[in-house]
């Protein structure tokens, strides 16, 4: 069998291209590691209309839902995927399960974390070590833990975890805060809880089962400085899913696919993107669910073409 | 017996708990942001601190795996 389109990724992208796919009646699969992506541990979102205040758990699970009742099906789990040009006008898509033929492809596989890179920190990753705020914030009640990178989002998981550890060290490259969020800006000045480290970059993480310290170095004078810690907090930004595609589309210097943001096409005929992997400038979610749109119209219009 | 140690806010907790339901399995959820002592049992068992984290008569599985948990429930994925 051959699918006209074959969707990589389930977040809002994706899901958006497979609703707008399936209604023009295109016969598509989703592959996906799974649904929701980097939306669904965004706390608490406030700016996706006409649903202020819902929680990203909450949002992904209408998404979901709404493709689910269209009848299209999901196939979670994906970890590797490679795409082969098998003949003229389709592709192989070959995964950890299965192998797939189609006629176009819609690439939303958004971002994921950046990892920290210092000396210890791959040996305490969930020992100590947490790349998701939302989740394991209630764990560390009581106690001292560090966020690294004060980004909107470092500043965001400090004020969540203001709520349940005894002290919070917010650790920020820049010589103040950045971002357009006054609110939590001047949330975190004010609390008593939050500690502020400006100018400095993590150089180590300790511990021996688990964290017990980190080591930060300052960018003014270089010294350095051991603080007791049982919780890091890593907020360092995030880089595109895209590495299974390099000599396949062109991507851009951030390994973002560079696309044709009229129609998200990317430099391969019959490949669009769309979502966060992209580069397109805003990682937004209502921005990921429109280009999602965009990109299966496009794709819809490529297959009657050809 | 299945027990799933979660948080209210983890997604992936929601996800997991979802998943099992779907499929028909009854478990106990267990929520660590307030019960210490039942965190304390988790970091023991799992080894690690993230949530969630399933026992799955007596076997362990740290996060949403799914490909591991059907595995253990002897169920298709």
């Amino acid at each position: 069998m051959i699918y006209d389109s074959i969707i990589l990724g389930a977040g809002p992208a994706g899901l958006s291209a497979a609703v707008y796919a399936k209604r023009l009646k295109l016969k598509i699969f989703v592959l996906s590691r799974d649904v929701g992506g980097q939306a669904i541990e965004a706390y608490k979102i406030d700016n996706y209309l006409g649903m202020p205040g819902v929680l990203g758990v909450e949002l992904v699970e209408k998404f979901s839902q709404h493709v689910k009742n269209l009848g299209v099906e999901i196939k979670e789990g994906i970890k590797e995927i490679s795409i082969l040009p098998s003949s003229q006008n389709s592709f192989g898509v070959k995964t950890n399960s299965g192998e797939f033929e189609t006629k176009s492809i819609i690439i939303a596989t958004g971002k994921g974390y950046r990892h920290l890179d210092v000396l210890g920190a791959e040996k305490f990753e969930g020992k100590g070590i947490s790349y998701c705020t939302t989740c394991d914030a209630p764990l560390f009640s009581g106690k001292i833990v560090a966020v690294v990178g004060a980004g909107d989002a470092g500043q965001d998981a400090a004020c969540q975890l203001k709520e349940y550890a005894s002290k919070v060290y917010l650790i920020n490259k820049y010589d103040n805060l950045r971002g357009d969020d006054q609110r939590i800006q001047d949330e975190i000045r004010n609390s008593e809880k939050i500690e502020l480290i400006n100018n400095a970059k993590v150089a180590e993480v300790k511990g021996d089962k688990f964290v017990s310290s980190l080591v930060y170095q300052s960018f003014k004078n270089n010294e350095q400085k051991e603080i007791a810690i049982q919780g890091i907090f890593v907020e360092i930004g995030s880089v595109p899913n895209s590495d299974f595609l390099r000599n396949l589309v062109d991507l851009n210097e951030k390994g973002e696919i560079i696309i044709d943001h009229k129609t998200g096409a990317t430099s391969k005929p019959g490949i669009f993107a769309a979502g966060d992997v992209t580069d397109v400038p805003e990682k937004q979610i209502i921005i990921a669910a429109g280009d999602g749109a965009k990109a299966a119209l496009a794709a819809y219009q490529y297959l009657k073409s050809k | 017996m299945i027990k799933v140690y979660s948080t209210p806010t983890c997604p992936y907790c929601v996800t997991l708990k979802n998943f099992l339901k779907e499929k028909g399995f009854e478990f106990e959820d267990i929520d660590v942001s307030f019960d210490q002592k039942a965190a304390q049992e988790m970091i023991d068992k799992s080894g690690q601190m993230g949530v969630p984290v399933s026992d799955i008569d007596g076997q362990i599985v740290i996060g949403f795996d799914r490909e591991k948990i059907c595995q253990l429930l002897k169920i298709e994925c």
